[in-house]
């Protein structure tokens, strides 16, 4: 997060945090925000892009039906061996490998993704988390510089904070 | 307006209520915890004994080589099977009554599979040549037979496996970060910092998270036609009496998520009266699972009939036998069973007082999963039992190394639930939070925000 400060905003309602939200997004400010479940308004008001996870499940379910059939269709050929006048690469009796790894790959993907985005693990930059953020409160913390703090201090206020905490940033 | 919130309890009142179960256990907890590690240890005692003395120890004999342990195998895929259907299927049909409920049939499905994948590898015999069943490169240079039914329940089963774990964990993630938050011992606070992996709820953390969520649930739900239909192909592509059908994949499916929500209700039900669960797991909830049951109770009778049906249009002499020698033959009583549990006793749920009647409903839960483990006895025994030459028809006797290994399974199931309902949220904290009504100090003026 940037800036030298963090100030962190303790709401109860959500319409008091929409509202901050907004202010600090017409300011322009880097900020954050905490909430003990995902909610729409919360998204539309913070990231209206569509996450990139899709992108990495799909490349991940296309590499797994390609390596399903390979797999399949390679182990096949390197001892062909032909039971009841079937082929030796029968593809329909391979469908069931190419989709089992289709979404084995694919969701080990979402797995990757997740973590990659979310930056998970993350033990360190908890920058003004707070443990009422994961039970009924939600959070707002904007960084800023120390000369600025005061004025942020009054916006949050302003909006409907609970409570209002400065912070070193991080 | 989301169900929880019809006793106006807050978000605080559900971290409360969940977070409850999570507290130092009682003597309770601890004696269902001995039961079920002395099973454990029974079975594990059973299985020395077979890996000591050969197969011979088992019932298992011509022409009955699939036995009890192919039975065990396919019921306890089954009962895993519909903690998929709700948490992902559900999830994806955005229906509410899942929310309380599916944490649990998550975890079933989870521990289930691993008593499953128990079984084949009992049943080889040599457990420790059980890894020829995966593909990799041998000094003789042979790979397994891609054909093979057996080869795609290789596939199907570890990919099922490590994509419910998968979902199962990362559903897990936030309602841990919940618990470290409030954990008081350093012991726990250790445990849920590492496996909450530094989750903080932020609006990134979300954004990412609920789009992979979505795309979990959607990868999961072909795993729900697909597994069990694999494991049905184990016997519709076997030229065998019984077996060979094409009705199996979809009788399959509809079975396993018959013996599935049946299951999460028998471990739903004490858990609910133990930790006091009443306003979270209420009775629209299970007024919902015994409509599931009564949905695929019909397509499993259905089913039953249809294959009757089929032996006789056939006018196949091995088929119209089999389906003669299943009611009327050796053994007869698992299908008079097997009928009463899972077409006759579900029929009380049409009754709209007992959907929600505790007592009825967890009754009724152990009888339809006798009932299905009876089915799986009934499709495997039957049908081994009299193939086409009758000079090779024979039939079976129990030994009690296989009822060893038998209720040891079910100590292995419940040790993992034991453990996982005292040290992990059994129901999840941010989903039943999402479907309550959201605090705005100006309800009003909040349609604005849309």
């Amino acid at each position: 997060m940037k800036g030298e400060k963090a100030v962190v905003g303790v709401f109860t309602y959500m319409d008091d945090l929409l509202t901050a939200i907004e202010k600090v997004k017409a300011e322009k400010r880097d900020f954050r925000v905490y909430s003990p479940f995902a909610h729409h308004l919360i998204e539309h008001a913070t990231s209206p892009g569509r996450s990139p996870v899709r992108f990495v499940n799909g490349t991940g379910a296309m590499l797994g039906l390609i390596a399903g059939f390979a797999l399949a269709i390679w182990c096949a050929m390197d001892w062909p061996l032909r039971v009841s006048a079937k082929d030796v690469v029968s593809i329909p009796g391979f469908v069931v490998i190419g989709y089992e790894c289709t979404i084995l790959i694919g969701s080990l993907a979402i797995l990757a993704a997740i973590f990659h985005f979310c930056r998970l693990p993350n033990i360190l930059r908890k920058v003004g988390y707070d443990p009422r953020f994961s039970d009924d409160k939600f959070g707002l913390v904007v960084g800023c510089s120390s000369g600025e703090v005061d004025k942020v201090e009054a916006s949050l206020k302003d909006a409907g904070a609970d409570e209002v905490e400065v912070r070193d940033g991080l | 307006m989301g169900e929880a919130a019809k006793k106006e309890i807050g978000y605080k009142d559900v971290n409360d209520q969940v977070l409850r179960m999570l507290e130092p256990p009682g003597a309770g907890w601890y004696i269902q915890l001995f039961i079920c590690v002395a099973l454990v240890i029974v079975g594990f005692f059973c299985w020395t004994r077979q890996l000591l003395f050969g197969m011979g120890m088992a019932g298992i004999a011509h022409p009955i080589m699939w036995g009890v342990y192919i039975t065990n195998f396919v019921f306890w895929v089954g009962i895993a099977h519909s903690g998929t259907l709700i948490s992902a299927v559900l999830y994806l049909f955005r229906a509410k009554f899942r929310q309380p409920i599916y944490r649990l049939a998550e975890a079933m499905t989870v521990f289930a599979v691993m008593t499953a994948g128990l079984f084949p590898i009992i049943h080889v015999g040599r457990p420790w040549f059980a890894y020829w069943l995966m593909p990799y490169p041998n000094e003789r240079a042979l790979w397994p037979n891609f054909r093979s039914p057996l080869v795609w329940d290789v596939f199907a089963i570890s990919t099922y496996f490590t994509v419910s774990a998968v979902f199962f964990i990362v559903g897990l993630i936030p309602d841990i970060a919940a618990a470290r938050d409030r954990a008081k011992t350093f012991f726990r606070k250790m445990l849920y910092s590492i496996t909450s992996v530094g989750w903080t709820g932020s609006h990134s953390n979300w954004r990412h998270y609920m789009a992979g969520y979505l795309l979990f649930a959607a990868f999961a739900t072909p795993l729900v036609v697909s597994v069990h239909s694999v494991v049905s192909w184990d016997f519709a592509m076997g030229n065998v009496p019984g077996w060979h059908a094409t009705i199996f994949p979809p009788y399959f499916v509809a079975g396993a998520i018959f013996s599935g929500v049946a299951m999460v209700l028998t471990l739903i039900i004490p858990l609910r009266r133990v930790f006091k669960l009443h306003d979270l797991i209420r009775p629209e909830h299970f007024d919902a699972m015994s409509k599931l049951i009564m949905l695929t109770s019909g397509i499993v009778t259905y089913s039953y009939l249809t294959e009757f049906y089929t032996a006789w249009f056939s006018n196949n002499i091995f088929e119209r036998y089999q389906f003669w020698f299943r009611p009327f033959g050796e053994f007869k009583a698992a299908f008079w069973g097997m009928a009463f549990c899972n077409c006759i006793a579900p029929l009380s749920l049409w009754i709209k007082p007992l959907r929600t009647n505790i007592t009825h409903l967890f009754i009724l839960s152990i009888i339809i999963n006798i009932g299905m483990w009876l089915e799986r006895f009934n499709i495997i025994f039957t049908s081994l039992a009299r193939e086409f030459v009758p000079a090779a028809w024979g039939g079976y006797n129990f030994s009690w190394v296989e009822f060893g290994i038998t209720i040891g399974a079910f100590g292995w199931f419940g040790m993992w639930m034991t453990l996982f309902i005292k040290f992990f949220p059994a129901v999840a904290i941010t989903e039943i939070k999402e479907v309550m009504p959201v605090p705005m100090r100006n309800p009003e003026a909040a349609g604005q925000h849309h």
